[in-house]
């Protein structure tokens, strides 16, 4: 049933062989084809401004005010390419290699070659797009390392990495926005996919100036919205990611692949007050001269500084002798859980852990730390009002990143024959745990490489069909369903508010399907969920009416999305019966605490329809054919 | 603690609007200025009122939506930072706080405290890119950059789009933002051969926007987030004097 | 715009050197009485001979009309790029209270050059009001103009007085008009900042002193 559509062939040819097979359309035929394309962040941008240099017409949406505001913008520490600029043994099958292991085996061998041998020329684009990449005295591009990889092949522009590609796609975006090959529609939110004959044909968006629903039809529809660990409400994403969109065309029929695959990260500041709406994420990259630890005695009250080394616990340098700080960050963060559960937490809350850069001054003096980490320095003391270079920084770990998604094919198509779904939204190349500096990658690859070289095999025959139009019955009814659930949100007139639900589904998610999991606590957290739903849609309040700008509606919108993807995360977490990546699961781990994977059951994807309120699981097998799974270890 | 706020209200763009005060007891000290806004939204709510309309995304400072005039300052009390990164801390217990949208007539009020900045987007149109083509790209170490062209370029590319340099600005200008923007490209080799049509359209785009005239008061460099200083605006005018009478 | 701010910035800086002048000539005011009577006065008449300094004066006029109806010009348009006004507005803790009022400040030293061309450019160039007579060697006898004017108070500390706008004007415009022309150089503004504050100080003490002595004598 799952066709993944991998082409024949050895590893290293499947994607020049793919190519080379695809259909054409010429060019005074694309742009006679429209192209729908949701989200503007590095996955969105890219895609849109290259789908709009090859000619194509293109429409692009994003529901922040404007495309240079897509939360690529935060990732901060770097992307990963197989330049082996280092001279240190790199290749793109080592990378291929470490992205596999990293992500625990659970993700296609194909796709995740793809990644890698694409990741060289993606650096030369974004340097040929004016990224201030760091570079040495020699001129030549810098590289440092990274969680979960022994050589160097992180490219990083100061901590602002995303930031600086962001604004590169951006730009691009609004280069063919001037060439009026592209039409751009910030501030508008899509609330449904419209399927025409089983095909996706269109979207409903909401003007959020205006509360407007707009009907917008297209012969291709591309999802590029990002992530939707907003699930957890506490979590490093920005507060509009929501999963709205792939929620939606879910229910219209795209199968969701491994959506209980979330990557908790573990350097965020840690949590202070019930209010809170957001863990800071303090980069990744950190962690290269930053020695994580915990005093060994419990309850230990003294300030970090007057605690004697000898009784530092370094627990992660303890545990994974060879990886030490860089352990990836599945590992490192249930490593901090596990300290903090024990008892050995610091802060006033006793929910961080100490990341110390006493020793990387001492080393290479102050003067290079601040080269390396100046504006995450800063960063932490606007927030905190801690001065990092005298001090170590409390981190602890918060939900950061989805590996799972809309399953996609191998030209990243959903099981909805002209809905794609690229960068964060899709399952394809990180399994079942992320490597750092892999997401902007992932999400440039898809928007950039991928997806411009794949949708021609589908719009070559579309080409013969008619183009749709919005008078068509199915965007009545798509339209009409809308309506109907704005209205429904707006007139139940309760007395608690959308956040008072947030919070209530974030604290079920962060306890039962965070970083460790069991089949009871997910048993219990379906039914938690299920109640939480209901009370929302008996109780919640949103003020103010549909035809004007309301933040409420659009995050009562989301939330009622969110409350029913966190009941499929959990039932998709409930049936895999083993520890994988992130997906910790208490019953399978080993006498040490490591996760315990079991290949002979559950070398699968798991997909799953939505059927009328209940889910479907359909598994698509994974076959190793050039890597045998190993036990995945960082020791 | 608590706090009063006296909160600018406006309907929709074409409205009249006013300020309003709002009592909000119940706060604490380590909430963030956008977090004590949510708790007050969250009491209007129970009150069944409408929600202030404010903007926020990434709240960790970088990706530039939230912004507005805290206490006679852009983003609050503080130099160089965001709304999202200023905590409740920085008031006393019982302060009135003032809170206004970012004024320009180039930023008109959306809603309450909402505006419309895309004049940014459209000056970024005017030749923020370089016009290179997905897939035309050489080998990345070819052009050799040196470490001191490639941070200062890095230093005016830090840019968030925020728009504290036009709110804080007497004359609403936006010659920072446009600036930066220009010397980030114009200093890289990649986006030397576009440079004089990039200084000349990007401010000539900054001038229909509707946006003032620099007169170099340094606010927009202490109001920043990003301190990006102010010389980079003349660094922008030698290169437009440049681009327009020593010929490309 | 570029062009409004490019042609202040060369107007102002015109000006800058002309002060230079102007006060070195005043500064003979200062001598003792029948030295300075004598120098001052064949100065000002060598200078309204001279064919060269007609010239100069012209652009002088010229960079006076031009400098104010182009600050105009720029502040109408900035008050129309900022149409609405913050109820409260605490610049003072982002920029110094001189860059915030160059239009205010310019206006009061536009006040000042109506008064002063009045007292002096009128009389002894137009020849309105009372007739200015010859000293010993035939010269107009500026100096006695100079010199009865500053008898009167009033004059002396309206004198004085604007010449701190004209201090804080300059303070500013001098660096702003090296940044509008595009001088960019990190350290050179930064000597820059200096050479204008040295220079708007010398030129407003040293303006502002000279009547006060003048009357003194």
């Amino acid at each position: 049933m799952l066709n993944s559509k991998i082409p024949e062939g050895p590893l290293e040819n499947k994607w020049s062989s793919y190519q080379t097979k695809s259909q054409l359309i010429n060019p005074a035929n694309k742009k006679k084809l429209n192209v729908i394309v949701v989200g503007s962040g590095l996955a969105g941008a890219g895609a849109a401004a290259t789908l709009a240099e090859l000619g194509y017409d293109v429409t692009c949406f994003c529901y922040q005010d404007s495309a240079r505001r897509a939360h690529s913008v935060a990732a901060q520490g770097g992307i990963n390419a197989a330049k082996n600029y280092q001279h240190d043994g790199d290749s793109v099958w080592r990378m291929f290699h470490d992205t596999l292991k990293g992500g625990d085996f659970r993700s296609r061998e194909a796709n995740v070659y793809r990644l890698a041998e694409l990741s060289a020329p993606l650096i030369d684009h974004y340097v040929q797009q004016g990224v201030p990449f760091a570079r040495e005295y020699g001129g030549v591009l810098a590289n440092r390392s990274f969680g979960g990889v022994q050589v160097q092949r992180t490219f990083y522009a100061r901590g602002q990495t995303g930031q600086q590609l962001l604004l590169a796609a951006y730009s691009q975006l609004y280069k063919m926005k001037r060439a009026q090959k592209v039409a751009m529609f910030p501030r508008h939110e899509m609330l449904d996919l419209v399927v025409i004959d089983g095909k996706a044909k269109g979207i409903i968006a909401r003007d959020l100036i205006t509360g407007q629903l707009k009907r917008f039809a297209a012969d291709s529809v591309v999802l590029a919205t990002g992530g939707y660990s907003r699930v957890f409400r506490l979590s490093t994403l920005a507060i509009g990611c929501n999963g709205s969109a792939i929620w939606k065309a879910h229910k219209r029929g795209a199968y969701f692949a491994a959506p209980s695959f979330t990557q908790v990260h573990p350097t965020a500041l840690p949590q202070t007050s019930e209010a809170q709406s957001k863990l800071t994420l303090m980069s990744e990259s950190l962690r290269n001269d930053g020695r994580i630890w915990v005093p060994k005695k419990k309850d230990d009250d003294r300030r970090a500084n007057a605690i004697p080394e000898e009784e530092r616990d370094y627990y992660l340098e303890r545990r994974y002798p060879s990886f030490g700080n860089l352990a990836p960050r599945d590992i490192a963060s249930r490593a901090a859980k596990e300290r903090i559960d024990a008892g050995y937490g610091v802060g006033p809350f006793k929910n961080a852990v100490y990341l110390d850069f006493k020793h990387a001054v001492e080393r290479f003096g102050i003067q290079t730390i601040q080269d390396r980490y100046g504006n995450l320095f800063k960063m932490y003391k606007k927030i905190t009002g801690v001065d990092a270079y005298q001090e170590p920084m409390q981190i602890s770990p918060a939900a950061h990143f989805s590996m799972g998604g809309l399953w996609v094919d191998y030209e990243l198509m959903t099981t909805i024959p002209g809905l794609y779904a690229i960068g964060e939204c899709n399952f394809s190349d990180h399994g079942a745990n992320r490597l750092g500096a892999n997401s902007l990658l992932q999400a440039s690859i898809d928007g950039y490489f991928v997806l411009p070289n794949t949708i021609n095999n589908y719009l070559a025959d579309e080409l013969k069909e008619d183009h749709p139009t919005t008078d068509h019955p199915e965007f009545d009814k798509a339209q009409k369903e809308v309506e109907q659930q704005i209205t429904k949100l707006l007139t139940v007139r309760g007395d608690k508010t959308v956040d008072h639900f947030h919070r209530e589904l974030g604290k079920v998610m962060w306890q039962e399907c965070a970083m460790s999991r069991n089949k009871e606590g997910l048993g219990n957290a379906i039914s938690k969920i299920k109640e939480i739903r209901d009370a929302f849609w008996n109780e919640v309040n949103v003020t103010g009416g549909q035809q004007e700008m309301n933040t409420e509606l659009e995050k009562a919108l989301r939330l009622a999305d969110f409350l029913e993807l966190g009941l499929l995360m959990c039932t998709d977490a409930f049936q895999r019966e083993e520890s994988c990546g992130a997906h910790f699961r208490e019953e399978y781990q080993t006498d040490e605490g490591e996760a315990m994977r079991n290949d002979k059951t559950h070398a699968y994807v798991s997909a799953w329809a939505y059927d009328n309120g209940n889910f479907q699981l359909h598994k698509e097998p994974l076959v190793f054919e050039n890597v045998q799974p190993t036990v995945r270890s960082y020791k | 603690m608590k706090i009063v706020f006296k909160i600018w209200r406006q309907v929709n763009s074409k409205s009249q609007g006013g300020f309003e005060t709002y009592e909000v007891d119940g706060l604490t000290e380590d909430m963030s200025f956008l977090e004590a806004l949510d708790y007050l939204n969250e009491r209007l709510v129970q009150r069944n009122e409408k929600v202030i309309a404010y903007e926020y995304d990434c709240r960790e400072g970088i990706c530039g939506q939230c912004g507005v005039f805290i206490n006679g300052r852009a983003h609050g009390p503080h130099d160089n930072i965001t709304t999202c990164q200023l905590h409740m801390r920085s008031f006393k217990d019982g302060e009135t706080v003032v809170v206004e949208p970012w004024r320009a007539a180039a930023f008109p009020v959306i809603k309450d405290l909402v505006v419309d900045r895309s004049a940014f987007d459209r000056i970024i149109e005017q030749g923020g890119y370089i016009s290179a083509r997905t897939g035309t790209a050489a080998e990345a170490n070819a052009i050799l950059v040196g470490k001191e062209v490639v941070d200062r370029a890095m230093d005016a590319a830090a840019c968030i789009g925020c728009g504290a340099c036009v709110a804080t600005c007497k004359n609403a200008s936006a010659a920072l933002f446009t600036a930066a923007k220009i010397n980030h490209l114009n200093s890289l080799p990649q986006g030397k051969p576009e440079a004089s049509n990039r200084v000349l359209e990007m401010t000539r785009q900054m001038e229909l926007e509707g946006f003032g005239s620099c007169t170099f008061t340094g606010a927009c460099e202490v109001e920043c987030p990003e301190e990006i200083p102010m010389i980079n605006i003349a660094e922008m005018n030698a290169r437009r004097v440049k681009a327009k009478w020593l010929g490309k | 715009m570029f062009l409004r701010k490019t042609i202040i910035a060369l107007t102002g800086l015109f000006l800058c050197i002309f002060l230079i002048v102007h006060l070195s000539a005043n500064s003979i005011l200062v001598l003792p009485e029948e030295m300075a009577r004598g120098l001052y006065n064949s100065y000002s008449t060598t200078l309204r001979e001279s064919p060269l300094i007609k010239i100069v004066a012209y652009v002088l006029y010229l960079s006076i009309v031009l400098h104010v109806i182009y600050a105009l010009l720029i502040v109408l348009n900035n008050r129309k790029a900022k149409s609405k006004r913050y109820l409260l507005n605490r610049n003072r803790e982002n920029s110094s209270w001189t860059s915030q009022n160059m239009g205010l400040l310019g206006i009061m030293i536009l006040l000042f050059i109506v008064v002063h061309l009045a007292n002096f450019w009128a009389r002894i160039k137009l020849g309105l009001g009372e007739n200015v007579a010859l000293d010993a060697n035939g010269h107009v006898d500026v100096y006695e103009v100079t010199y009865s004017l500053f008898r009167n108070i009033y004059y002396v500390v309206f004198y004085t007085i604007l010449m701190i706008p004209l201090g804080l004007h300059l303070n500013h415009g001098l660096k702003s008009a090296f940044k509008t022309l595009g001088f960019y150089h990190k350290k050179g503004l930064r000597v820059l900042a200096k050479i204008s504050l040295v220079y708007a100080a010398v030129m407003a003490v040293g303006f502002g002193l000279i009547p006060f002595i003048v009357f003194l004598k």
